[in-house]
């Protein structure tokens, strides 16, 4: 093991604890960014229509056994007919949704809003931490790591002889970057704009096809067995008569 | 739906803020979360709050909230004059907003102005046509005005879109009944039952609406329905006792001629009698008798 290194208490003063205090500014910053830049999204008929459509047939699905043989099947009929029912899509008519999204502006217009504000800010700071501070080594884990860290704990830096428990400044970017979450949701709210991860998670849901849904959604309403539930209540009805009366 | 700790926590609320005893923002609070319709006490006591500048700073951000709040209790209750200072206020704060344009249709239709009220509404809609709470309004306008069939064709159009909404169908099922347009009312609450298998009053209603509509198979689906009713209230139901011993006869009086090879618990018809007069003879002895000939009346021609 190598000697300690005496870190100077100017680096906390000037590297560390500005490096901290201007992420957390930055953050603040994006947030009501994005807060303004966020244009309230009307939803479309069509979509709202479908996803009403799929609770009520769920619904009919669920509570098929309380309603008399011929009213289910009129309703069935009507969602999954092959001519005009309500959950019957053509085939072929489907819209797919990458098309749908280049042909609505909006929706690009959007995420590349989205999309600027979170990568703006980073280029920027990554920038400026890369000009100003490469090099460094900012701080001191005050307990021993593998090798494994090193490329996590002292980016910028090429020296195979520190010890892994020091941080370089880039490094010290780079764990505020993800580390800071937790902070913010603190100050700024539960769901606020700089939360990266969930919006990964919608990034990766928005191939979402509705269409898709409403097909699965007849098919199993389609394979549903009707059995009526209300000719045995007439029995329960009578156990429970004949309970409150004895 | 209220639970019954909300109800509970409501009213000693009210009791309290009655007596002067503080807590009226909370109250406030607990109105708007549970929605109920406590209309004179949210004005009275949240007008208070809104006339006292020290409390109404105090509320920050919410002062807006009940600023719409009371407006809409005060177009409740009639005081036009209230309602209009409240949006007056909010209009200034939010000059564009389309809540508050929601609000100004709202006055409008208080005082009665149906055709500007129309007008104000129609313009919001065209920004966003999905607004439910304008579509509902209008259907409640129509209705105002003794417009059924007006109001029949808004819900309609509301339910092609939003047709997941129970209440929606509620209020269509009651507006069909009141026309005795029995078919398309139970079709509604078959729609009901299926939303909410669980609740009795839907099976209830559609028992009754089965009833009314007549006819062997009908009649015992009704009565079927009315079984189901005594079995969700545990047997606490007196209209479901009484739709049974009804249904039961009338069922009889159809069936007299043919072969009664479908026979079905007769018994029930019997233990509802029971329980009926059983009910009677502890809330109310002094109508014992009345209970009494009318059962025999049905049993008679059963």
């Amino acid at each position: 093991m190598a000697e300690d290194l005496v870190l100077d208490t100017a680096i906390r003063d000037w590297v560390l604890i500005p490096l901290s205090v201007v992420m957390v500014l930055i953050g603040i910053l994006r947030h009501f960014v994005s807060k303004l830049m966020r244009s309230s999204q009307v939803p479309d008929a069509k979509i709202v229509k479908e996803g009403q459509l799929i609770v009520r047939a769920r619904n009919l699905r669920a509570g098929a056994n309380f309603i008399p043989p011929r009213s289910f099947r009129a309703r069935r009929f009507y969602f999954s007919n092959e001519e005009n029912g309500l959950l019957h899509v053509p085939k072929g008519q489907a819209p797919n949704p990458q098309a749908q999204m280049f042909s609505d502006p909006n929706m690009a217009m959007d995420m590349m809003k989205k999309n600027l504000s979170m990568i703006i800010p980073q280029t920027l700071t990554f920038a400026w931490v890369n000009f100003f501070f490469s090099g460094f080594v900012a701080a001191k884990i005050p307990f021993p790591l593998t090798q494994r860290f090193r490329s996590m704990l002292q980016n910028g830096i090429d020296l195979s002889t520190v010890d892994v428990s020091y941080v370089s400044s880039r490094s010290w970017y780079f764990l505020n970057l993800f580390g800071l979450r937790g902070l913010f949701s603190l100050i700024l709210g539960e769901d606020n704009a700089t939360d990266d991860t969930q919006r990964m998670m919608q990034m990766s849901g928005f191939g979402f096809d509705p269409t898709k849904s409403l097909g699965a959604e007849k098919d199993s309403l389609d394979i549903v067995q009707h059995d009526w539930a209300l000719p045995k209540f007439e029995q329960r009805a009578e156990a429970v008569l004949r309970k409150i009366l004895s | 739906m209220v639970s019954k700790t909300e109800e509970t926590q409501l009213s000693n609320l009210e009791t309290q803020v009655d007596n002067g005893g503080g807590g009226a923002w909370e109250y406030l609070c607990l109105v708007r979360k549970l929605k109920v319709r406590r209309s004179d006490r949210v004005l009275k006591h949240g007008l208070s709050i809104l006339n006292d500048p020290k409390k109404r700073s105090s509320l920050g951000p919410d002062e807006w909230t009940l600023y719409e709040q009371v407006a809409v209790a005060a177009m409740d209750c009639q005081s036009l004059d209230v309602a209009k200072d409240c949006i007056k206020v909010l209009q200034k704060k939010f000059p564009e907003s389309k809540r508050v344009g929601r609000l100004e249709g709202m006055l409008l239709e208080a005082k009665g102005a149906w055709a500007e009220a129309e007008k104000a509404y129609s313009s919001l809609l065209e920004d966003n046509p999905l607004d439910q709470v304008i579509h509902k309004r209008r259907v409640a306008m129509a209705k105002a005005q003794g417009n059924v069939s007006v109001a029949i064709e808004w819900l309609n159009k509301y339910l092609e879109i939003f047709m997941a909404d129970h209440d929606a169908w509620r209020e269509l099922a009651e507006i069909y009944v009141s026309l005795q347009m029995y078919k398309q009312a139970a079709f509604c609450y078959e729609e009901l039952i299926l939303s909410q298998p669980m609740i009795p009053l839907y099976h209830l209603a559609y028992a009754d609406v089965l009833y009314t509509l007549g006819g062997l198979e009908n009649l015992q689906n009704a009565k079927k329905y009315y079984a189901s009713t005594i079995d969700l209230t545990g047997g606490k139901n007196t209209r479901a006792l009484f739709g049974i011993c009804l249904c039961s006869s009338a069922i009889g009086q159809i069936a007299k001629g043919r072969n009664k090879d479908d026979k079905e618990s007769p018994e029930l018809q019997s233990l509802a009698a029971t329980a009926l007069e059983r009910e009677y003879k502890q809330k109310a002895s002094d109508k014992l008798s009345l209970l009494t000939a009318a059962l025999k009346g049905l049993k008679v021609s059963s």
